[in-house]
């Protein structure tokens, strides 16, 4: 039987689209010429650079802390908005639904300007806080949306069951219900996480001063940084973290695995 | 909870740490200040500078407008300088405060920037379009003139900037018309030129351009003489940069500090203290831009000194035109833009 070549052209197309530019940026972080145009050797000088310098460092930690924050913020949020959308089927949840996926459709740079009008409306200064608060704003409506299709293929009998054998509402949720959604709300999260950690358009309008995240610091340095060369040691790092930390919780869930087997 | 608490006293932490000193927000271009000038500040005014960066005016001031508050100096350029003080968003500069600026700013410099009277504004750096070109490549061509983006012995390794003030710009100077034209008629003729240029040109760029004229891939590039002025450094042998004899642009981005400003005194001192000789000296040389502060200027190495591209003659001076804010008339130009776009 002759084997079907799609599979291999597909492959082909994904590594090309999706590799070779990366492949290109960690090459030319390791070139000498600034400009990255044409091969001139191989240098460190640009890691030695960004390992001085302390602005990208404080972007790249405001950017954590405010992606961690976020996740866990609109986690529990997410969740319980889920829980409510699912249990109760009311005009009231109806409402609640069509608000919390308004932020999945509307443009970001309408969320961004009108959260910093509210926000100056209230008179609350712009910083490290209100960056916070907008991406939890759209972070809860990633993870509502994905705890709500875990909900829904959630047998409810089970939860029938556990009460008939005697454990009260609170119990039965965190006995049984959480452990079991628990992976909804993980994958959840991690899209909250990837979504706050490189959200630019809204973070531009709320951000203040002193509250740079590493998105608004590189995206300016694009387009007039000399320091160009710069960006492409940062991006290869950032892609060696994320490479090692998918490969560390594979390591662990197949050691998870293992030991349960 | 726990964590949601702990959480919120650390983010109270990091935001609150820096209260005890006076700390002075600046919104900047990236890579606009020398980092050991910003230091010598801080150390001379027990204060801290915390330095946040925007990409282009537009949307700097579209921030600005809904409100955001916070930041003590603004980095502008010129054409949005006007439209700020018109919406009543700057304050007035206290020139008592600010005796460098009135005793090192170089007066040659006033015609090449926007609102020459300075009262809410100092400029910080000077910068033009013109055109760099590859000296291996170019030869005894003459450059020095938008005629040579016709020439047919550089079809294919030209660069214009994708930027219609500037292309269009350059095609009305090119023809003797005034590059903030709104005359209909001239902008049809400067139409049909950038049509003609296009049949001779590889593309319209903004920020590769660089890549390709230090690489050698463009002979000829149309662009900013800070972005040239910094290749050339690296590359003086082989690059140069032309100021077109028909006229040519020049912008500046000024330093102006906003209504909302919270430390409007430091801010005052920080400008001020931009425009000592010595500190403005290594602000040029770090940003490969001139900064119109004479004693800095005719003190500077020679290699940033000879640089046309950083330290234009007065003669060349002369031959600048600023862009300035067409307000209506900015549809014109985007609709002629389209036309040119859209030209085989």
């Amino acid at each position: 039987m002759k084997r079907n070549p799609f599979p291999l052209v597909v492959l082909i197309v994904v590594v090309v689209f999706l590799y070779l530019p990366i492949a290109v940026l960690t090459a030319n972080s390791f070139n000498t010429s600034r400009f990255g145009g044409t091969w001139e050797g191989f240098t460190l000088k640009w890691y030695y650079q960004l390992l001085l310098d302390n602005q990208v460092w404080i972007a790249f930690a405001n950017s954590l802390l405010i992606a961690a924050g976020a996740t866990l913020s609109s986690c529990v949020l997410g969740t319980t908005a889920a829980l409510a959308l699912h249990r109760w089927n009311t005009r009231l949840q109806v409402f609640h639904y069509s608000l919390i996926y308004t932020p999945l459709v509307i443009p970001e740079i309408l969320m961004g300007i009108s959260l910093l009008l509210s926000f100056t409306a209230v008179g609350i200064d712009c910083g490290l806080h209100t960056i916070l608060i907008a991406h939890t704003t759209f972070c809860v409506s990633y993870v509502t949306m994905t705890v709500l299709s875990r909900l829904q293929d959630f047998d409810d009998s089970l939860i029938e069951a556990a009460r008939d054998l005697g454990a009260n509402a609170w119990i039965s949720f965190i006995k049984v219900q959480f452990p079991l959604l628990l992976p909804g709300i993980v994958s959840g999260g991690l899209l909250a996480f990837t979504l706050s950690i490189d959200d630019f358009v809204i973070t531009f309008f709320v951000a203040g001063p002193g509250s740079s995240t590493l998105p608004l610091m590189v995206y300016s340095m694009i387009k007039h940084s000399p320091k160009l060369p710069v960006i492409n040691c940062l991006s290869s790092v950032m892609l060696l973290l994320t490479c090692l930390l998918v490969l560390a919780s594979r390591a662990l869930q197949n050691f998870r695995g293992n030991k349960a087997a | 909870m726990k964590r949601i608490v702990s959480f919120a006293c650390m983010l109270a932490l990091v935001c609150g740490c820096g209260s005890r000193k006076p700390t002075l927000h600046l919104y900047t271009w990236s890579d606009y200040l020398d980092p050991g000038v910003v230091a010598e500040f801080e150390k001379a005014n027990n204060c801290r500078v915390k330095i946040d960066t925007f990409d282009s005016n537009e949307t700097m001031y579209a921030k600005m407008q809904a409100g955001s508050a916070g930041y003590d100096i603004i980095f502008p350029s010129s054409y949005q300088v006007s439209l700020m003080a018109q919406n009543n968003m700057l304050q007035p500069l206290d020139k008592t405060l600010l005796p460098n600026v009135s005793a090192h700013f170089d007066d040659s410099y006033k015609k090449v920037i926007l609102n020459p009277d300075m009262v809410y504004n100092v400029p910080y750096a000077v910068t033009f379009t013109g055109i760099a070109y590859r000296k291996d490549k170019v030869g005894d061509v003459p450059v020095d003139t938008w005629a040579c983006i016709d020439n047919p012995l550089f079809k294919g390794r030209i660069s214009l900037l994708n930027d219609f003030r500037e292309t269009i710009g350059a095609a009305l100077k090119s023809i003797g018309f005034s590059l903030n034209s709104t005359n209909v008629d001239e902008l049809q003729k400067a139409c049909a030129v950038v049509q003609r240029w296009k049949k001779n040109i590889a593309k319209f760029d903004n920020e590769q351009y660089k890549t390709g004229i230090a690489s050698g891939e463009f002979m000829l590039g149309h662009g900013y003489s800070g972005d040239i002025a910094q290749i050339m450094i690296d590359d003086p042998k082989n690059i140069g940069f032309a100021f077109p004899k028909e006229g040519f642009t020049a912008a500046c981005d000024e330093m102006v500090i906003p209504k909302t400003a919270k430390e409007p005194i430091l801010a005052h001192a920080f400008i001020n203290f931009i425009y000592d000789p010595a500190h403005a000296a290594k602000n040029i040389q770090y940003i490969c831009a001139a900064m119109p502060n004479r004693e800095a200027l005719a003190n500077l190495p020679e290699a940033y000194r000879n640089n046309p591209a950083i330290l234009p003659s007065k003669e060349i001076l002369s031959r600048a035109e600023v862009l300035k804010d067409l307000g209506a008339s900015n549809a014109l130009y985007s609709k002629i833009w389209d036309t040119i776009k859209a030209a085989e």
